[in-house]
């Protein structure tokens, strides 16, 4: 505890609950990641904002705007950070990352776009899997580590019938979270890099690192195409091989059989038909019903 | 020649290959299977043509209509037939969506519809979400005028090219 102050950790005492860091020694600047950048494009024009409702809402405001591709909007805090569907998504200062990142792309109808999700759930498991990470990706793209959550991606499109016009992708994950920062409905089902490793972040670190992997994966999906990084998806793949529950308009039974061409998720049903399934609930507690 | 069930299940193994053109010729009979957009077409040219045709396991790709500068006639005249439907037939364009994917008409479910039908848009207003793979669509008008008809449900799959709404332009 002591050696921890030492590096310039504050660290407040919390009666019958134990200790809460308040202030990390590397906190987010965006000097820091500035300085630490080493992408060609993605993060260059760089916003940092203090607190903000939610890193999409500016980036909306400033793909309005017209601001350019590769614009990363970060903040230290959210106060209303959202996940699908407005869902919220807990967003503390220190203790996590939020950011989101305003793509342009040329060439690309809008029907592919949603593949540019399952692109940004690639480039973060390999940013983790480089840190020795067991991670997965829960189809399309939430992260997963020890069958527990750590970071989100909520993708929003602005788009006309043959064109993009511009595409907001914002990530959230769990950084410096220790259980008793994660909300207790989701302490079970949630996790953070620290809860996994059990070493305090550099949230600038992670960033920049991050930011990089995604600037490569996104070039390696506008240069080449989706194949190369359907490759790398399926290589992360969350409970292939077995059965979950997908919830149309009826809840049915299906096996996870992997992903196809275009990204849809890949399932047979319990007579071994194929279906590809491009927006449904998808119940994975597969365990509870065999 | 072939039998259905044969060329059935070369429709299958194509269908999940990169092949996008087949060609099977036998004793006069020949076989062309191509894939075109997702979709699996099967000609089958014989003296004795028997009509094999499938579509497989693929999504539906409908042309995508973007305008329609009249109303088609016998929709009128159907509509027209029904006492109680009067404005609400009378329509110039048509929101189709952009992709395949689940069709909501509100930004959460707590949340208040963009748009209802007598509702009147701009080019810029956000008239539904289509969402998939976790890409959320935000869908604007494109057009300035009313909302006359809302032709899909809340949480409805919709297919790339399907109409979702309705407007009269002002």
């Amino acid at each position: 505890m002591n050696n921890l102050k030492k590096e310039g950790y504050v660290i407040e005492a919390v009666t019958n609950k134990g200790y809460r860091i308040i202030k990390a020694p590397d906190d987010l600047s965006a000097s820091t990641v500035q300085w630490d950048l080493h992408t060609n494009w993605l993060g260059q024009h760089l916003v940092f904002k203090e607190t903000v409702k939610s890193t999409q809402l500016v980036g909306h405001e400033l793909a309005r705007e017209n601001a350019d591709h590769g614009t990363v909007i970060v903040a230290r805090e959210q106060t209303e950070g959202r996940g699908r569907m407005s869902r919220y998504w807990d967003s503390k200062d220190g203790l996590g990352l939020w950011f989101s990142s305003i793509f342009r792309p040329e060439y690309l109808e809008p029907k592919r776009a949603s593949q540019l999700t399952l692109v940004a759930a690639v480039a973060i498991a390999d940013y983790l899997s480089k840190r020795d990470l067991d991670v997965k990706i829960k189809w399309p793209n939430d992260i997963f580590i020890n069958g527990k959550k750590l970071a989100g991606i909520l993708t929003e499109m602005q788009a006309e019938q043959d064109a993009v016009q511009y595409i907001v992708l914002g990530i959230g994950m769990n950084v410096n979270h220790q259980h008793d920062d994660l909300h207790e409905t989701v302490q079970h089902k949630a996790t953070s890099i620290y809860l996994e490793t059990n070493e305090i972040q550099n949230l600038n670190q992670v960033l920049t690192e991050i930011l990089k992997e995604l600037e490569n994966k996104y070039e390696i999906f506008m240069g080449v195409g989706f194949p190369v990084i359907k490759e790398m998806w399926e290589a992360y793949a969350y409970k292939i091989g077995e059965w979950i529950q997908v919830k149309t308009k009826d809840i049915w039974d299906a096996k996870v059989v992997g992903i196809h061409d275009d990204g849809a998720l890949k399932v047979i049903d319990h007579l071994g038909k194929q279906h590809h399934l491009y927006s449904a609930e998808i119940l994975w507690k597969g365990e509870e019903i065999e | 020649m072939l039998k259905v069930q044969e060329v059935r299940e070369l429709i299958k193994l194509i269908d999940e290959s990169s092949i996008s053109d087949f060609t099977f010729e036998s004793n006069g009979t020949k076989v062309t299977l191509k894939k075109e957009q997702g979709e699996v077409v099967s000609v089958n040219k014989t003296s004795n043509p028997q009509p094999v045709k499938e579509t497989v396991e693929t999504t539906p790709v409908k042309a995508a209509v973007q305008t329609q500068a009249e109303p088609k006639e016998e929709v009128k005249e159907e509509k027209a037939a029904e006492p109680a439907a009067t404005e609400s037939t009378d329509y110039d364009y048509e929101i189709v969506s952009p992709m395949v994917g689940t069709f909501y008409e509100s930004p959460s479910p707590d949340d208040d519809p963009y748009v209802k039908v007598g509702d009147s848009v701009d080019n810029n207003s956000v008239v539904c979400i289509v969402e998939a793979m976790k890409l959320f669509n935000e869908i604007e008008a494109e057009v300035k005028g009313e909302i006359v008809e809302m032709l899909v449900e809340n949480g409805e799959l919709v297919e790339y090219g399907q109409p979702l709404f309705r407007v009269k332009k002002k």
